[in-house]
C-alpha cells in the first residue's frame, strides 16, 4: 500500500482544522473475507470528502462502520473525539451526532413525514412537539417540499422520499453527514433535486462523507476524492488531481472505465 | 345532482352528496349476463348444471335436516336459551347479566357515535337482499320433504310408531302457506319499491349503522308479540307455557338495551365527537371492560369489603402514587447516573423480597412483591420514556394503569368462593369470558416471545424458542388437563386456582405461543433498513421496537392474529374436558337428557354452529375492515 506524496497532500488551510472523523487501520471482515484492509484516513471539519470505486471494493461498508450500523474488528474509529467502542453510551452519543442517508432512503413507512423527521428529535433529544414541528417544516422548506409534511411516504416520489430522508437526519442538527449511495436508487430525472440538495448543504460548512457514482457531483463539491478498491485506499486527492493526473494505475483504470 | 336533491332530506345522508353521482356502471341485460358467466361454452354450461343440481341437492338436504317436522323439535332450543347462554346463574342475580351487557351497549353505542366512519348502506341493496330472501324462503318451502306422522284425526303427531304418511304436494304446500305469504310480501314490496323509484333507487343511501338498528328494533320489537320460548309438552304436543316464556324475562330487559345502544349513540355523536381524544379514551374503556364485567358477574354476593377497603385500596394507592412518583422523577430529562442506580436498587430490593419470600424471612402480600418487581422494571426502562411532561405523564400513567388492573384482578381471584361452584358461570358467557380473556392475554405474551425469539440475547432466544415449540408441540387438551388436574398439586399451601382460572391460564400460554410466531412472522417482514435507520438516528433499542419496528410488524401480523383469535375463540370448546359447561357441552349432554327433549341433539348443535359461526364471521369482516384502513395511503 503505496500512497504518493502528491495524493496525500492537502492545503494548509485544510489541515489546520480539526478532526471530525479518524480513521486508524481498520479491519473488517464477513467470514473469510476480507472487507476493509487497514483503511486509514481522516476527515476535517467542513470537509466534503467523495468515497469513489469499483462496487465491492468496501466503500459502503466502512461508511456504515463509522456508525457502526457494521462492527469493526480491528483499528480504530474516532468520531469527534469520542472513540467507537462496544460501550453503548458512545455508540448512542455518535450515532445521535452523525446523520446517515441512505440508498434505499428506508423512511418509516407508517408514519407521515413529518412524523418521520421529528421521530427522533423528539424520543432522542427530548424536544417538545412544538418545536420539533416548527423545525421539521423549516428543514421540509430548506428541501423544497413542505406541501408533503401530512403525506405517506409510499405517496412521494424517490426523488422526494430521498429529500425527506435528508431533513430527517438533520433534523437531529448532527455535526457530520454520511450518504451512502443516495442517488443510486432513482430514476435519473430525479438524481438532479437530491445532488442540489446535498450541494447546498456542502455550500453551508456540513462535515459530509459521501459514497457515490455521481462524478460531476465529486468533480464540483468535494474537497478531498478517496478512491478505494478491494478494502483499500488506492488514492486520495483533491477533484483535480484526480480527475486530470491521477498517479495510480488502478485508477486511471477505474475512471477509464466510467468515463 | 338533480335527482338527489329532489328527495327527502333525510333519506340523503352527507356522504352520498359528497360523493355526487359516481358513474354508473353499464347493466349488462340478464340473459348476456347468464350467456357470458354460465354457459360460455358447452363444457361451462354442463358444469353449471351439474354444480347448481349439487347445490340445490344440498340445499334441501339441509333443510330436511334443520325443520323437517317428523324429525325435528326445535322447541327444545328457545326452552333452553337462557341454560345455553348462562347456564345455571341464579335468577336472584340475574341483573348483573344485564349491568354487563349494559355496558357493553353503551361502549358500542358510543364508539360507534364518535367513529368518523360512517359506513351507508345503498337502497338497492336493501331491497334485492329482501327479494332474494323471499326467494329463497319460497324455494324453500317448495323443496322440503313432504311426508308427516299424523293421526287417525289428521293431526300433526311427534310419535315413532305412527304412520309415516306421504301427503299430496298441495296439501303439504298449503300447510306452509304463511312462508309463501312472508316471501311474497318481501318480493312483491322490493319490486314495487324498485320499480316506482326508478332510477332513483340508486342515489339512496341509510346509514348501515341506522339500518342495523331498526332490524334490531324489528326483533326487539318482536318479543313483545311473539311467544318465544319455554315449551312444555301436553298431551304430546309442545306448547308455550305462559308466564315462563323467555319472551317475558327478556322482552324488557331487551328493550332497555336496544334504547341505552341508540342514547349512548346519539351521545357519542352529538357531544362526545367533539371532545378530543374521545375514541383513544373509548378504546382504553374497551379494554377495562372485560375486567370490569367479569368483576360484575363473578363478584362473590358477600364480597368481605371490609378488606378491600383497609388492604386492597390502600396499597394499589400506596403503589400508583408513590411508584408514580418515583417514575415521574426517573423520567426528568438528562437524569443520568443516579437514574440508573435508583432502578438498578429498586431490582436488588425487588428480588430481594422474593427470596426473602421462599425462605421465609418476613411475611408480604404476593401482590406487593409482583408491585414491586413491576415498579423495578418500570423504573429500568424509564429513561426510554424522559423528556417532555407529556410522554412523561402518558408513562406515569401507563404505571398506574398497570398497578390498577393487577390489584383489580388481585382481588378479583381472591373473591373465588363465588366460583367454586361451577354452576355459577357457564354456557356461552363461560365461552365469552375464556375468549375475551384468553385474546386479551395472549396478545401480550405473544409480543413478549416473539421479541424474545428475534432478540440478539442468547437466554432469551432460547428460552422463548423452547416455550413456544412446547406449547405447539402438545395439543391443547392436554395443556387443559394438566392445568386443571397437575398444577393444583404443585400450588403452595393455602393457594387455590378454580377451573376457570386454570383454563384462562392454558388458554393464554398456548394460544400466545400462535401469536408470538405469527407476530415474529411480522417482525421478519420489517426490512433491515428500517432497524439501521432508527438505530442510525439514535434510537434506544426499545423506542425502535416500540416506534418502528413494532407498528410495522403488527399491520403484517393482522390477518394470521384474526385466524388465531377465531381458532382460541373456537378452541374454548375443548374446557369441556375438563368439566366445565361450555355451551356446546350443554348442548351435547344437557339439553338430550332433559325429560321432554330427551335425546334431542341435532337441534341444539345446529343452534351452538350458528352462534359461533356468527362470532368468527364478525371477527374476520372486521379485521378485513382495519385491514383496509390501516393500509390505506401508507403502503
Amino acid at each position: 500500500m503505496s500512497i504518493s506524496d502528491a495524493t496525500t497532500a492537502v492545503s494548509a488551510e485544510l489541515a489546520a482544522r480539526d478532526d471530525m472523523i479518524v480513521c486508524e487501520g481498520v479491519d473488517k471482515w464477513y467470514g473469510d473475507f476480507q472487507a476493509l484492509k487497514g483503511v486509514t484516513a481522516t476527515v476535517k471539519e467542513r470537509e466534503v470528502v467523495v468515497v469513489l470505486g469499483p462496487s465491492g471494493s468496501g466503500k459502503s461498508t466502512w461508511i456504515r462502520c463509522i456508525n457502526r450500523l457494521e462492527v469493526h474488528q480491528g483499528g480504530r474509529i474516532i468520531v469527534d473525539e469520542v472513540e467507537l467502542t462496544n460501550d453503548t453510551r458512545n455508540i448512542e452519543t455518535i450515532r445521535s451526532e452523525v446523520g446517515m442517508v441512505f440508498q434505499g432512503f428506508n423512511l418509516f413507512p407508517h408514519l407521515t413525514v413529518l412524523d418521520n423527521i421529528t421521530l427522533a428529535p423528539r424520543w432522542v433529544r427530548k424536544q417538545p412537539r412544538g418545536d420539533a414541528d416548527a423545525k421539521a417544516m423549516e428543514l421540509l422548506e430548506r428541501v423544497g417540499i413542505p406541501e408533503q409534511a401530512e403525506k405517506f411516504p409510499g405517496q412521494l416520489s424517490g426523488g422526494q422520499q430521498q429529500r425527506v430522508a435528508i431533513a430527517r437526519s438533520l433534523a437531529m442538527e448532527p455535526k457530520i453527514m454520511l450518504f451512502d449511495e443516495p442517488t443510486s436508487a432513482l430514476d435519473p430525472e430525479m438524481i438532479s433535486e437530491v445532488l442540489d440538495v446535498m450541494k447546498d448543504l456542502a455550500r453551508g460548512g456540513m462535515t459530509m462523507m459521501v459514497v457515490t457514482h455521481e462524478m460531476g457531483f465529486a468533480r464540483e463539491v468535494a474537497d478531498r476524492i478517496i478512491f478505494m478498491e478491494s478494502g483499500e485506499i488506492v488514492e486520495v486527492g483533491t477533484p483535480e488531481h484526480f480527475f486530470t493526473n491521477p498517479t495510480e494505475d488502478r485508477t486511471k483504470l477505474f475512471l477509464s472505465q466510467i468515463l | 345532482m338533480t335527482i338527489a336533491e329532489n328527495l327527502p332530506k333525510a333519506l340523503v345522508i352527507d356522504d352520498a352528496e359528497e360523493n355526487a353521482l359516481p358513474p354508473v356502471e353499464p347493466t349488462v341485460p340478464a340473459g348476456k349476463w347468464i350467456k357470458e358467466n354460465l354457459f360460455s361454452s358447452v363444457g361451462s354450461g354442463i358444469l353449471t348444471l351439474v354444480a347448481s343440481a349439487i347445490a340445490v341437492l344440498a340445499f334441501r338436504a339441509l333443510l330436511n335436516f334443520a325443520f323437517h317436522n317428523s324429525a325435528r323439535n326445535w322447541a327444545g332450543v328457545p326452552t333452553n336459551i337462557r341454560l345455553m347462554m348462562t347456564q345455571a346463574y341464579p335468577d336472584s342475580q340475574y341483573v348483573r347479566i344485564w349491568v354487563s351487557v349494559g355496558i357493553i351497549m353503551v361502549l358500542a353505542g358510543l364508539t360507534l357515535g364518535v367513529s368518523p366512519h360512517r359506513p351507508v348502506v345503498a337502497l338497492r341493496k336493501i331491497l334485492s337482499s329482501m327479494a332474494a330472501i323471499g326467494v329463497t324462503l319460497a324455494v324453500g318451502a317448495l323443496l322440503i320433504k313432504n311426508n308427516i306422522q299424523t293421526d287417525e284425526a289428521g293431526e300433526f303427531i311427534r310419535d315413532e310408531d305412527a304412520e309415516v304418511l306421504r301427503v299430496s304436494w298441495g296439501e303439504a304446500l298449503s300447510g306452509r302457506w304463511w312462508v309463501f305469504a312472508c316471501a311474497a310480501v318481501l318480493v312483491g314490496v322490493a319490486t314495487i319499491a324498485w320499480f316506482a323509484l326508478g332510477d332513483r333507487r340508486r342515489f339512496i343511501f341509510f346509514p348501515f349503522v341506522g339500518w342495523v338498528y331498526f332490524l334490531m328494533g324489528l326483533v326487539v320489537c318482536s318479543l313483545w308479540v311473539v311467544p318465544y320460548g319455554h315449551y312444555a309438552l301436553v298431551d304430546g304436543a309442545f306448547i308455550a307455557e305462559k308466564g315462563v316464556t323467555v319472551k317475558n324475562s327478556t322482552q324488557l330487559p331487551w328493550t332497555v338495551m336496544w334504547v341505552l345502544l341508540g342514547v349512548s349513540f346519539y351521545v357519542g355523536r352529538l357531544g362526545l365527537r367533539h371532545i378530543k381524544r374521545a375514541s383513544a379514551f373509548l378504546y382504553l374503556l374497551w379494554l377495562l371492560s372485560p375486567y370490569v364485567i367479569i368483576f360484575v358477574i363473578l363478584r362473590d354476593p358477600a364480597l368481605d369489603y371490609a378488606h378491600v377497603w383497609s388492604t386492597d385500596v390502600p396499597m394499589f394507592l400506596g403503589f400508583a402514587v408513590i411508584g408514580g412518583a418515583v417514575l415521574w422523577l426517573l423520567t426528568r430529562p438528562n437524569l443520568g447516573e443516579p437514574g440508573k442506580i435508583l432502578a438498578s436498587f429498586l431490582l436488588v430490593v425487588a428480588i430481594f423480597n422474593w427470596v426473602a419470600g421462599f425462605f421465609g424471612w418476613y411475611p408480604m402480600l404476593q401482590k406487593a412483591r409482583l408491585s414491586f418487581l413491576l415498579l423495578a422494571l418500570f423504573a429500568l426502562a424509564a429513561s426510554n420514556f424522559a423528556g417532555e411532561r407529556k410522554i412523561r405523564m402518558g408513562y406515569v400513567g401507563a404505571w398506574v394503569a398497570t398497578m390498577a388492573i393487577l390489584h383489580y384482578l388481585v382481588t378479583m381471584v381472591n373473591t373465588a368462593a363465588t366460583v367454586e361452584s361451577n354452576d355459577f358461570i357457564g354456557g356461552f358467557l363461560l365461552t365469552l369470558v375464556l375468549t375475551v380473556f384468553g385474546l386479551t392475554l395472549s396478545f401480550p405474551i405473544g409480543v413478549l416471545f416473539a421479541l424474545a425469539r428475534t432478540s440478539t440475547l442468547p437466554i432469551f432466544r432460547l428460552l422463548s424458542t423452547l416455550f413456544i415449540e412446547v406449547s405447539r408441540g402438545i395439543p391443547l387438551i392436554t395443556v387443559l388437563f394438566f392445568f386443571a388436574t397437575v398444577i393444583p398439586l404443585f400450588l403452595p399451601e393455602g393457594m387455590e386456582i378454580t377451573k376457570i382460572a386454570a383454563a384462562v391460564v392454558a388458554l393464554v400460554l398456548f394460544s400466545g405461543a400462535y401469536v408470538a410466531e405469527n407476530i415474529r412472522g411480522g417482525l421478519q417482514s420489517v426490512r433491515r433498513g428500517q432497524f439501521e435507520a432508527a438505530d442510525a438516528l439514535g434510537l434506544s433499542t426499545v423506542q425502535r421496537v416500540g416506534l418502528i419496528v413494532m407498528p410495522q410488524a403488527l399491520r403484517v401480523s393482522i390477518p394470521p392474529l384474526v385466524g388465531q383469535a377465531i381458532a382460541t375463540y373456537k378452541e374454548t370448546s375443548l374446557i369441556a374436558i375438563i368439566g366445565l359447561f361450555d355451551f356446546l357441552l350443554i348442548a351435547n349432554t344437557v339439553i338430550p337428557a332433559q325429560g321432554e327433549f330427551r335425546g334431542q341433539r341435532f337441534e341444539p348443535l345446529l343452534f351452538v354452529c350458528a352462534i359461533y359461526w356468527i362470532g368468527a364471521y364478525t371477527m374476520s369482516r372486521y379485521s378485513r375492515n382495519i385491514e383496509q384502513r390501516l393500509g390505506v395511503g401508507t403502503r
